[in-house]
């Protein structure tokens, strides 16, 4: 439980930034003192992990007795637990050592900046990420942090995201590792549905069984890419030298200390399990020395100090990952004492930069020199830093290089790579040797530029710097510290898998890697005498390839098929949709098995005996005439009465079945459709329904060709399967006789139509009255409201001059007294015609639907008619939204009343029965008669919205203008 | 049980309920939104209450419309699968309503809007609980005309376009849908879907049985904007107001994915191994497709559209897989990628009603984030969440989806789809950065204030929620995985029911 506590402390001082913000205490303390006090976060950690050592070195390898587990996802049988052994200690002290370092730096950094508390709040957040991924006790909590430090590192590096490179910087680092975040996922769950645990304690004592799956290539290739993005190996390395626009305080945490050794710490860890193998030791030691020579090479070219930083822990960290592939003893011993010397000389060199970038305002090599004597102390530990770097004794990085060293010249590593990892580490070493001297002598000594101020920095600035300064060499200056050594050991041997002998002797006597490093250390010193010219040299030879320029390229290929992808949303709704339909095609061709061969063969025959047949023959040729019409018939108020002559067609054809209640509401919606359409027809502008009717007609052969031959294919298909369906009939349907049997007993109705409609399927008919009442609602508003907003103009036909518009029919015509006078009858006839449909629907065909629209209809006559404003001057119960909710709610409390019976909800009640009321023969006063007037009065709802947004003749619409005016515009 | 089995119906018929109250109300501006949210909050209770009594009978809930018995009359259907589906939907368009309370747009205070947005609400829940397929195409009616209209009148000025495409595009559909019910109407005699399956797996021989399949299939893959039939989607969530965009993006795009889930484990039992294949090739195209087309696009709002594309693309893909453990996977996927693309659609809405010109075009919206800088949190979050890094809920949907593709062996398309998810990274991590880190154009300042946060806030709250605690969603998943295996459940449920 204490292992989690570890991280809380972190978390609890995010939070203490965050109010810190909140609660306005700027006032009262500066960010200083929050930074020093934030600081007790990390500093208790650090002694908390302290205590523990003991007790962790004593345990040995392979065991930790600190562990605390959260079942946190039982299903996947996911924990989320905490573990620490060897390696996690030293990582952990690492990062929480150098976290207070930096936390007392960063005060004094950013003084006086009241807005950095945000960046300390990233700063704990990435500390406590940081923390838990070392801390994991299993590969999902690895994970989980894992991506909490690419994030909070994503946020930390745009601190100043009001720079465009500190911008894309972040972006890259994120993108980046987010990659090799979602590959390292994979290989984890990969190992862990090996391995059946995903428990360090389980996978690392299964490696034997994991080595040995089919699948361990993959998930090392898996792991090995995440960690290789993480701790920017070659080529993904590019994001290391982007990252450093973040704030230098930010730099000297994540990128040499703690986040780009993420990726070393998950192969260490993993070396029990996944190492050991010709591809782990290939893999690794390769992509380590590309690593550790690309960053030794690139970072002589720099002329910034925190670019030159990052090239050189570039190539420490390939020299890590090479170690990490030998497994032998020694190469884990050197990769602890590598571990530690880097983070210690590395962060004490950034932090220097940030003094130097703070205190002259440049980080440019070329603008600086010759500050020793202005900054003795910070000219101090850079040189300490930098000489430790270079590996020269009595430092501690001298330790580490010799044990490199040691490693490569192993005997178990093969022949001829001997020689060439030899020659690689000499090089690589020269060439850090000659960047730490470009960085001292760059920076401090030589002439100092003409107008370059340069004052020592406050004391805790560069005392942060100075502990691991002197910490590195006072490890390698005092005699044998056996605490250390016990640490260092205990790391390696939870890495190695077995127990490993540190000792931190610098003399060993007179070896070959003292010879080679007095090698390198010669060819370095020539490199850096001569520095100038090797660099002017090596930047003509070598070619200036970078794998930035890998991936702009990829990048700017995405981006080229993204706009190749969105390029396919054209907008054209023909291509669209044939495009759908080929694809449908293609679903039934493979899906489908399309009986299209059996109906041409057998061809049907002709029957026309029988006295309807003609009258059938003739309806069906009617409604495909017609059909064709509407598309070949140019003039739109034509193809309206074509179309509803189509519709007439199939009615005839349906009464002929017969089938009068299908065939009656066909009639009425035709009607009512061209009704609608005729409407809608004078509200669009002459202008606009030309250039329509020209796209319509005019298109390319190849276009036309492609729709024809998918309208053909469409008909083929659609007549094969409509044929197969009327042939094929095995059996009757199973409701029809139960619905034949039971409407007249069960519903009281004789119609068994309307018995379906009503009472069987009634909720369907429920729902699809909301349907259409939406419809009309929809029109209504859309055309009142939405239109008018945009600023669209009522555009009708222009009247015939001299005429006013408003009391005017269609086409602004007279109409005569005779017709009015019909209209003026009509519309009481229709409510009786309706009134007669919902009384006897149950008995006769007809229904709600017909009655509803019949009444509709007579109203739509009357705004042809009369015109809009004697319309609603004379029906003013005629209104829309009140009637359809009015009808909507009435289907709603109809349907629940037998709740109160304690009855199902939608079933049939007889309320005349109920309430003893005696009706004349052959009507009922039914739940069904109730709903079907509900359906009526929301049918006429409907339809008078529509009417009412068509036939409205002007612009100065009261009611709609009021109501807008009523709603705020929109913001 | 307490309740009858009538409580199956109150989350379709409260929404219709509130919506014919609305048109009542056309006066009464003010009272019109809380009476929706009153109506959603009760619905959002009800179907609560409907999952849990679900889950602790371990049985559907099954109601008879009018105690007409299945086959004959219609009925309805709450098994762990729809009630979750409608759980989901609800708590989404809860926060719509929400969202459109605090919405600057005008097109909210239109009268009829609400009205709309509830009948929306309830054409899509009751195609979730319909348990008749020629129902499910009345609701779907209901849906589509609810949608359209809601676009049509959006503030946005290709609201109209879009809408029309839509309306044009889902009436083929509905055609396909109503071919497919005939059709099946034809070979078996029944629209009931639990008869039907028991019938196919009866008689699966009959010829028209593939073609109707290859119809619902279609239908559907309009309905989740498949590609090739996505062609509609774009347009139509980036036009659509934002409240309504939140829903449309996030839950009605998952009436398809529910119509391949029943389809593969109900409907087409035997015939699911081609149609799983069909749904990978189609998903991992979509992964792509989507991904790209995020990349590639010039609008925030439309950035989250196309997002959909991809994500719904890693939910056929795992219903493809197939195996409980993917299809729990989907379930996950499912729920969790709804709150998180409804509080970024919102969130997006928010910022274009903050830019200069309201629009969420990226030319606008860039800088406008720094007037509002707890949104830049949330749409972090969020945009994370959607990415799939923890400690949010996407984490939890991604993990489980690459586990359960380790699990069924399906590494090629793991290995495509996870390449694919790193276009998530890219769009989102560029959107983040336009409109909250670069500077806005010299002389314009963001709007002080626009829609209010407090729907996405809530929203995303859920999502870190969920992601921390994501073991009550994957047992619920789990659940529903395993009730799905058992097709003969469902149908003695409907066809045995006490009614």
């Amino acid at each position: 439980m204490t292992l989690v506590i570890v991280l809380i402390a972190c978390l609890a001082g995010a939070l203490l930034a965050l109010l810190f913000k909140l609660g306005s205490f700027e006032r009262k303390f500066s960010i200083t003192s929050l930074s020093l006090f934030l600081a007790l976060a990390p500093g208790w950690t650090f002694i908390w992990l302290l205590g523990r050592a003991p007790q962790v070195i004593a345990t040995g390898v392979g065991g930790s007795q600190l562990e605390w587990s959260f079942a946190w996802l039982p299903s996947l049988g996911l924990n989320l637990s905490f573990y620490l052994d060897g390696l996690s200690l030293l990582f952990g002290l690492l990062i929480s050592g150098i976290g207070v370092l930096i936390l007392v730096y960063t005060g004094y950094y950013f003084k006086g900046d009241a807005s950095a508390w945000r960046f300390l709040a990233y700063l704990l957040l990435f500390m406590a990420a940081m923390l838990g991924l070392v801390l994991a006790g299993d590969t999902i909590t690895l994970f989980i942090f894992w991506e909490a430090t690419s994030i909070t590192s994503f946020l930390l590096v745009a601190y100043k995201y009001k720079d465009e490179s500190a911008r894309q910087g972040a972006f890259r680092a994120l993108l980046i590792t987010g990659g090799g975040g979602i590959a390292l996922l994979a290989g984890l769950l990969l190992v862990q549905s090996i391995a059946g645990s995903s428990q360090w304690r389980v996978i690392l004592n299964s490696g034997a069984l994991i080595r040995g799956n089919d699948l361990y290539p993959l998930a090392l290739a898996l792991i090995a890419f995440g960690a290789f993005t993480k701790s920017a190996q070659a080529p993904a390395h590019i994001w290391l030298p982007g990252a450093m626009s973040a704030p230098t305080p930010a730099s000297a945490f994540l990128h040499s200390a703690t986040m780009v050794k993420a990726g070393i710490y998950l192969l260490a860890r993993f070396n029990p399990a996944l190492g050991n193998t010709d591809l782990w030791f290939w893999m690794l030691s390769l992509v380590g020395m590309l690593t550790m020579l690309t960053g030794a090479y690139l970072g002589l070219k720099q002329n910034d100090l925190k670019a030159l930083l990052a090239y050189s822990t570039i190539s420490q960290l390939g020299v890590m990952v090479m170690l990490i592939g030998q497994d032998t003893e020694i190469a884990f011993k050197a990769l602890v004492v590598g571990i530690l010397a880097h983070a210690l000389y590395k962060s004490a060199l950034f932090m220097v930069a940030g003094i130097i970038d703070h205190e002259t305002g440049t980080r440019d090599l070329r603008q600086l020199g010759g500050i020793w004597r202005a900054m003795p102390a910070t000219f101090s530990i850079a040189l300490v830093g930098a000489l430790s770097m270079a590996g020269l004794p009595p430092l501690f990085g001298f330790l580490a290089k010799e044990t490199l060293l040691a490693t490569v010249t192993h005997p178990s590593v093969p022949i001829v790579w001997d020689w060439i990892f030899t020659l690689a580490v000499v090089t690589a070493g020269a060439l850090l040797l000659a960047q730490s001297g470009l960085l001292v002598a760059g920076a401090f000594l030589g002439k100092r530029p003409e107008g370059l101020s340069a004052h020592e920095a406050p004391a805790p600035m560069w005392l942060a710097p100075a502990v691991p300064a002197v910490a590195s060499l006072l490890i390698s200056a005092l005699p044998e510290p056996a605490s250390i050594a016990g640490l260092l050991a205990s790391a390696a041997a939870s890495a190695f898998g077995a127990k490993v002998k540190v000792s931190l002797a610098l003399w060993t006597g007179l070896t070959v890697p003292l010879l080679l490093s007095i090698v390198a250390v010669s060819l370095g010193s020539l490199i850096f005498y001569f520095r100038n010219r090797v660099r002017n040299r090596l930047m003509s030879i070598l070619p200036d390839f970078t794998f930035n320029r890998a991936y702009q390229g990829l990048l700017s290929g995405v981006d080229r098929a993204a706009y190749l992808v969105t390029r396919t949303q054209h907008g054209r709704l023909r291509s669209y949709l044939s495009v759908m339909i080929s694809a449908l095609g293609l679903l039934l061709l493979f899906l489908g098995r399309i009986p299209v061969v059996a109906p041409f063969i057998q061809a049907p025959r002709l029957d026309l005996s029988g006295e309807l047949a003609v009258l059938r023959l003739f309806s069906l040729l009617l409604a495909v005439a017609a059909a064709l019409a509407t598309i070949l018939l140019h003039r739109d108020l034509f193809a309206i009465l074509a179309l509803s002559a189509s519709g007439l067609s199939i009615a005839m054809l349906l009464i002929l079945e017969p089938a009068p209640d299908v065939a009656m509401v066909q009639i009425i919606v035709d009607l009512l459709l061209v009704v609608i359409l005729v409407l809608a027809l004078t509200r669009i502008p002459r202008e606009q329904r030309d250039r329509a009717r020209y796209y319509t007609f005019h298109q390319g052969g190849l276009s036309l060709a492609r729709d024809i031959i998918l309208a053909a294919g469409a008909g083929i298909v659609m007549t094969a399967v409509t044929y197969q369906a009327l042939t094929s009939r095995p059996r009757q349907s199973i409701l029809t006789p139960y619905y034949f049997e039971n409407a007249l007993p069960l519903t009281g109705a004789k119609d068994v139509v309307g018995a379906i409609v009503a009472d069987f399927r009634g909720f369907d008919t429920m729902i699809e009255i909301s349907v259409f009442a939406m419809a009309g609602i929809g029109v209504y508003t859309l055309l009142r409201y939405a239109s008018r907003k945009a600023g669209d103009r009522d555009e009708r036909s222009p009247a015939p001059a001299g005429q006013a518009l408003k009391s005017l029919g269609i086409g602004g015509l007279n109409t005569s007294p005779f017709i009015r006078s019909v209209a003026s009858a009509v519309l009481p006839l229709a409510l009786v015609i309706s009134a007669t449909h919902l009384l006897l629907g149950h008995m006769q065909p007809g229904d709600g639907f017909t009655a509803g629209v019949i009444a509709s209809l007579a109203v739509a006559f009357w705004y042809v008619i009369f015109g809009y404003d004697v319309t609603r001057q004379r029906l003013r119960w005629f209104k829309s939204p009140y009637l359809t909710g009015a009808g909507l709610l009435l289907a709603l409390l109809n349907a629940s009343v037998p709740l109160l019976l304690a009855q199902p909800i939608f079933s049939p009640l007889d309320y005349g029965a109920m309430l003893g009321i005696s009706l004349p023969a052959g009507m009922k006063l039914t739940s069904a008669l109730v709903f079907e007037l509900a359906i009526a009065i929301s049918v006429v709802g409907g339809v008078s919205a529509i009417l009412d947004a068509l036939g409205h003749p002007k612009d100065d619409d009261v009611d709609a203008i009021r109501h807008l005016q009523e709603i705020p515009p929109g913001e | 049980m307490l309740m009858p089995a009538e409580i199956v119906l109150l989350p379709v018929l409260l929404p219709l309920f509130g919506a014919a109250l609305n048109l009542l109300m056309y006066n009464m501006p003010r009272l019109r939104g809380y009476l929706a949210f009153t109506v959603m909050a009760a619905s959002l209770t009800s179907s609560v209450y409907l999952l849990l009594e679900v889950l602790h009978n371990g049985f559907p809930i099954v109601f008879q419309l009018g105690g007409w018995q299945a086959p004959f009359g219609i009925t309805f259907v709450a098994d762990l699968l729809s009630a979750t589906m409608v759980v989901m939907s609800q708590l989404i368009i809860s926060a719509g309503v929400l969202y459109a309370l605090g919405s600057r747009d005008q097109c909210v205070r239109f009268p009829a809007f609400y009205t709309l947005f509830l009948t929306l609400a309830t054409g899509l829940t009751g195609a979730f609980l319909t348990g008749d397929i020629f129902n499910l195409f009345v609701f779907a009616e209901l849906l589509v005309v609810s949608g359209t209209v809601l676009t049509a009148i959006s503030d946005d000025k290709y609201g109209v376009e879009a809408a029309y495409k839509y309306f044009y595009i889902s009436l083929i559909a509905s055609i396909f849908l109503l071919i497919a019910s005939g059709l099946l109407y034809v070979a078996y005699g029944t629209l009931n879907m639990a008869d039907l399956s028991a019938r196919i797996a009866a008689d699966p021989n009959q010829p028209l049985m593939p073609v109707a399949m290859v119809f619902l299939l279609a239908f559907f893959m309009v309905k989740s904007a498949i590609i090739p039939f996505h062609f509609w989607q774009p347009d139509f969530h980036t036009a659509a107001p934002t409240a309504v965009s939140a829903l449309l993006s996030s839950v009605v795009v998952k009436l398809g994915v529910y119509g391949f889930l029943r389809m593969t484990t109900l409907l087409f039992v035997e015939q699911a191994q081609i149609l799983r294949t069909v749904l990978i090739i189609l998903g991992v195209i979509g992964v792509v497709f989507g991904g790209l087309g995020a990349i590639g696009t010039f609008n925030a709002k439309r950035m989250l559209a196309y997002s959909t594309l991809a994500q719904v693309g890693f939910m056929l893909v795992a219903i493809g897989w197939g195996t409980p453990l993917a299809l729990a996977s989907a379930i996950v996927y499912v729920f969790n990628h709804s709150l998180i693309k409804a509080a970024l659609l919102m969130l997006a809405g928010a910022v274009a009603s903050r830019a200069p010109v309201k629009s969420a075009a990226f030319q606008n919206v860039v800088g406008v984030g720094k007037s509002m800088p707890y949104g830049g949190a949330l749409f972090l979050l969020g945009g994370l969440a959607l990415a799939g890094i923890p400690p949010l809920n996407g984490f939890i949907s991604k993990m489980t989806l690459f586990q359960s593709g380790i699990d069924a062996q399906a590494y090629f398309s793991l290995a495509l789809i996870g390449f694919a998810s790193l276009f998530t990274l890219i769009y989102i991590g560029r959107a983040f950065q336009k409109i909250w880190w670069e500077p806005m154009a010299p002389g314009s300042e963001p709007k002080p204030t626009g829609d209010s946060l407090l729907a996405p806030s809530i929203l995303i709250g859920v999502c870190l929620i969920l992601g921390v605690w994501g073991e009550p969603l994957l047992q619920l998943a789990s659940a529903v995985a395993s009730w799905l295996g058992d097709a003969q459940g469902y149908i003695q449920g409907v066809l045995v029911s006490l009614g």
